[in-house]
């Protein structure tokens, strides 16, 4: 596959935000139409402030929000089109890490990330434990393992997100504002998780980014840096 | 005279479409059970054992204490009346009538919507303000598998039982009244609440179980998964299911007796 994830001429300004309950679909304000292919084993990194519609993009590559118009196709699949039941189950196959973590919070860090296994796989319980003591030592979380997200901090809590994400080993990752907060180290650190270390064509993974701004230690990190100004993109290098 | 028209009928179409989200809602929850898949079972039987041992088992001492207060009370304030004209024999009838028929179920239900619905609102609420509802789609968690499915099963199961609970302490509080206040031995007071009891009044409980179970377990799930803009939004939340929930107990209610009488 030559491109994992691929925006095409999405009106990001009319993207359809639903909850399951009754509240009526919000609407950006944010004009498009946006294009983007993001290359297979490259990370790249989309920026933009709350205006640019940035926030819109991570959404659309795991289906969660529609696109109105024009297509995304994640992982060769035009994700929007597929009934509820295979979107949820094809949602498996892309690690998200979302903005603010979304940790549950009734959960210790390990059930967190134990949880995608338990609910989506027919592993065994000893294979799960197996894979959640291998991404828990990998990012350095076996400390905090039987906390949960309020008794730790917002860098565990990132690590324990990311962790979650990795949980299937997926082929592509999208992170929402990952390096929030975090210092360069730590930042640099999760990058490197997300993409699974390093092939002769690039990255393990395929990774994008979308943040507002990323850390400065990072920019020689990201294959591609660009930058979406009201829905439209500017390479930056 | 049009401006006012136009708002009737804006508020109109709002509380449709609040119901008809509400009706979509409850049914796209029962019909995902079919979508349940096997690993995801298991985990959502634990939360649901989670939601049984706090929505029955940590409201057990509650239902007892106001079944017991309200058989005592009421047996107690009208046996001495009723056994004044020698119609002692009508408190079997008022048992089963009205604390076992209506007053039970109705108090049941309306503790549990007050200890557990509203924590169902707010703990859902919570969960969609802190990104967590978005973050098990995105992992391929139907919410309504690992968040709906086993508050809407507990709510059922746990008002059903809490009723059956209300049922038989109502009865022994009024056997300690009829006993303390008018002498009455236990066989002839189970004797006489026996009689007034039928197989309807048995279906009758079972019938208000499974259905204020559900609208336990689907309204304040609803408002709760319906918040969006932030944590101002949770009360107003809470608010909306408690009250919704409990008005449509009392219409179902209602409308069970008018059904039993035409």
């Amino acid at each position: 596959m030559t491109h994992p994830l691929v925006f095409a001429e999405v009106p990001l300004g009319r993207v359809r935000r639903t909850t399951l309950g009754g509240t009526p679909p919000l609407e950006t304000e944010v004009e498009g139409p946006f294009s983007l292919q993001v290359a297979a084993h490259q990370t790249v990194a989309v920026v933009g402030d709350e205006s640019s519609g940035v926030d819109t993009l991570a959404g659309l590559a795991l289906g969660l929000e529609r696109p109105p118009a024009g297509q995304v196709f994640t992982l060769g699949t035009e994700i929007a089109k597929l009934g509820r039941v295979a979107q949820l189950a094809f949602r498996r196959k892309v690690g998200y890490l979302p903005a603010g973590d979304g940790l549950m919070q009734n959960l210790t860090l390990r059930d967190n990330v134990r949880l995608p296994l338990r609910f989506g796989s027919n592993f065994r319980p000893k294979d799960i434990e197996g894979r959640v003591d291998v991404i828990m030592a990998q990012l350095r979380l076996t400390r905090a393992s039987y906390l949960r997200p309020a008794q730790t901090n917002a860098e565990d809590r990132r690590r324990a997100a990311l962790a979650r994400a990795l949980a299937f080993d997926p082929e592509l990752v999208v992170m929402e504002e990952p390096f929030d907060g975090l210092t360069d180290r730590t930042a640099g650190e999760l990058l490197e998780a997300a993409r699974g270390g390093e092939t002769a064509e690039g990255g393990r993974r395929t990774v994008l980014v979308t943040a507002a701004s990323l850390p400065a230690l990072l920019l020689s990190r990201v294959d591609r840096r660009l930058r979406l100004v009201r829905g439209r993109l500017e390479e930056e290098r | 005279m049009v401006g006012l028209l136009a708002e009737v009928g804006r508020g109109t179409a709002r509380w449709l479409a609040q119901v008809g989200g509400l009706a979509r809602f409850g049914f796209e929850a029962i019909a995902s059970l079919t979508s349940l898949p096997g690993a995801g079972r298991r985990v959502a039987t634990r939360v649901l054992l989670n939601q049984l041992r706090f929505t029955a088992l940590e409201a057990v001492g509650l239902i007892i204490l106001l079944s017991g207060i309200l058989s005592y009370l009421t047996i107690s304030t009208t046996i001495t009346q009723l056994d004044r004209v020698g119609a002692s024999e009508l408190i079997g009838k008022l048992m089963v009538v009205a604390i076992v028929r209506e007053l039970g179920p109705l108090l049941t239900a309306i503790a549990i919507v007050g200890r557990s619905g509203t924590a169902i609102t707010a703990e859902l609420a919570t969960n969609t303000v802190l990104g967590e509802v978005r973050a098990l789609e995105a992992m391929g968690i139907d919410p309504y598998h690992y968040l709906v499915l086993p508050r809407l099963f507990g709510s059922v199961v746990s008002v059903s039982t809490l009723m059956v609970l209300f049922d038989v302490v109502a009865i022994i509080g009024g056997f300690l009244a009829a006993a303390f206040i008018a002498g009455m031995s236990a066989p002839r007071y189970l004797g006489i609440v026996l009689a007034n009891l039928t197989t309807q009044d048995v279906v009758l409980t079972g019938i208000k179980g499974l259905l204020f179970g559900l609208v336990i377990g689907i309204i304040p799930s609803y408002e709760g998964l319906s918040v969006r803009r932030g944590p101002t939004e949770i009360p107003q939340a809470v608010i909306r299911g408690t009250v919704n929930s409990l008005a449509l107990i009392f219409v179902l209610a209602a409308v069970i007796v008018g059904a039993l009488r035409g």
